[in-house]
């Protein structure tokens, strides 16, 4: 029975060791085939507003304190996208930093005006005890994002 | 069924799922321990940050940054990824470390993010982040917990049971976070 149970063992470690190399899993399993260029849907947010979509690139950074999202590189430089997920639902460690993955979810779009800018601004400031330059709100300001709801990390 | 031995029954029970429970006892113990003071520290990963100062690099060419900074970081391999977060930033992604070169300045940010180890993998269990059948068996530990509690109540007879002094420590674990909660939600 000793024996039985450290063969066990030794054999589930190899074969986890094994398998672990290739592609993790977060969430639910990708269902759209074809990838959309993340460049595309920033140059074009409210075209993909509300469509479900496949992006691809290197996950460039993760939420630190709850894993709760990844900022996914584009294929043009200077651009990226957040890839939110459900608190708890899918947690991202952050060692997958640097990794290419492929993300599914819905395109997320929304609009905030100077207004609403500088009173969440103020109200913020007061929270954190600092300052608020309402000059330095420049127009509309467009927050886009994906409401992830699975992804596949190519692990090395 | 008058010889049916509930007791004996209660105590033979109570002590091996108390065996069975015990490595998960102390995982989601000492997992709660940790991120129960998730706002003091990163219960999973011991997180570092370096600067350090390299010439400049005046490039808009990939390759050109990437093998300029390799030799000026003294790095033998080439990063896993690269990215451009902005025009003055370039980014080399290595497991674990993330080098952000400031390319006018020549200025290196270097984060590494270690995990804890042991510590991480209780934390992801105790968390739930592997899901699938590890929520079926946290189910059962949850279920498990539940009859130790209360089985435990009926280990002992006389004045050292539950009619006994017994009692009065269930009265002050119930009123605990009764009273906590009461106060939480409507007096402070």
């Amino acid at each position: 029975m000793k024996k039985l149970f450290f063969i066990s063992l030794i054999t589930l470690l190899v074969a986890a060791t094994a398998f672990s190399a290739g592609k993790k899993k977060y969430g639910n399993d990708l269902t759209v085939k074809e990838v959309t260029k993340i460049s595309e849907i920033v140059a074009n947010p409210d075209k993909f507003d509300g469509k479900r979509v496949l992006v691809q690139g290197p996950i460039v950074d993760v939420c630190k304190t709850r894993g709760c999202w990844i900022k996914i590189g584009s294929d043009k430089e200077f651009e990226s996208v957040r890839f939110k997920v459900e608190d708890g639902v899918i947690v991202f460690p952050l060692e997958i930093k640097g990794q290419n993955a492929s993300a599914e979810g819905i395109v997320s779009v929304k609009k905030y005006s100077v207004e609403e800018q500088i009173k969440s601004g103020e109200e913020h400031a007061k929270k954190e005890g600092t300052t608020f330059d309402p000059s330095s709100v420049k127009g509309t300001k467009v927050v886009l994002q994906i409401n992830g709801e699975g992804a596949q990390v190519e692990t090395k | 069924m008058s010889g049916f031995k509930w007791r004996r029954w209660n105590i033979v029970l109570h002590r091996d799922i108390g065996y069975f429970s015990v490595a998960l006892v102390i995982i989601y113990g000492v997992s709660g321990l940790a991120v129960n003071h998730v706002a003091d520290w990163n219960p999973n990963y011991v997180q570092t940050k370096e600067i350090v100062q390299i010439d400049p690099i005046i490039s808009f060419d990939k390759d050109t940054i990437v093998t300029l900074a390799m030799v000026r970081l003294q790095l033998t391999e080439a990063p896993q990824n690269y990215f451009r977060p902005d025009p003055e930033t370039a980014q080399l992604f290595y497991p674990g470390k993330t080098y952000s070169i400031d390319l006018p300045t020549g200025t290196v940010l270097i984060e590494e993010n270690r995990p804890r180890r042991v510590l991480f993998e209780m934390n992801q269990l105790h968390l739930n982040a592997p899901k699938g059948i590890w929520t079926y068996i946290a189910d059962l530990f949850a279920l498990s917990l539940i009859f130790m509690g209360v089985s435990g109540l009926f280990i002992l007879k006389g004045k050292n049971g539950l009619k006994g002094r017994g009692k009065w420590f269930v009265l002050i674990g119930t009123a605990l976070p009764l009273l906590y909660w009461i106060w939480y939600q409507f007096l402070q």
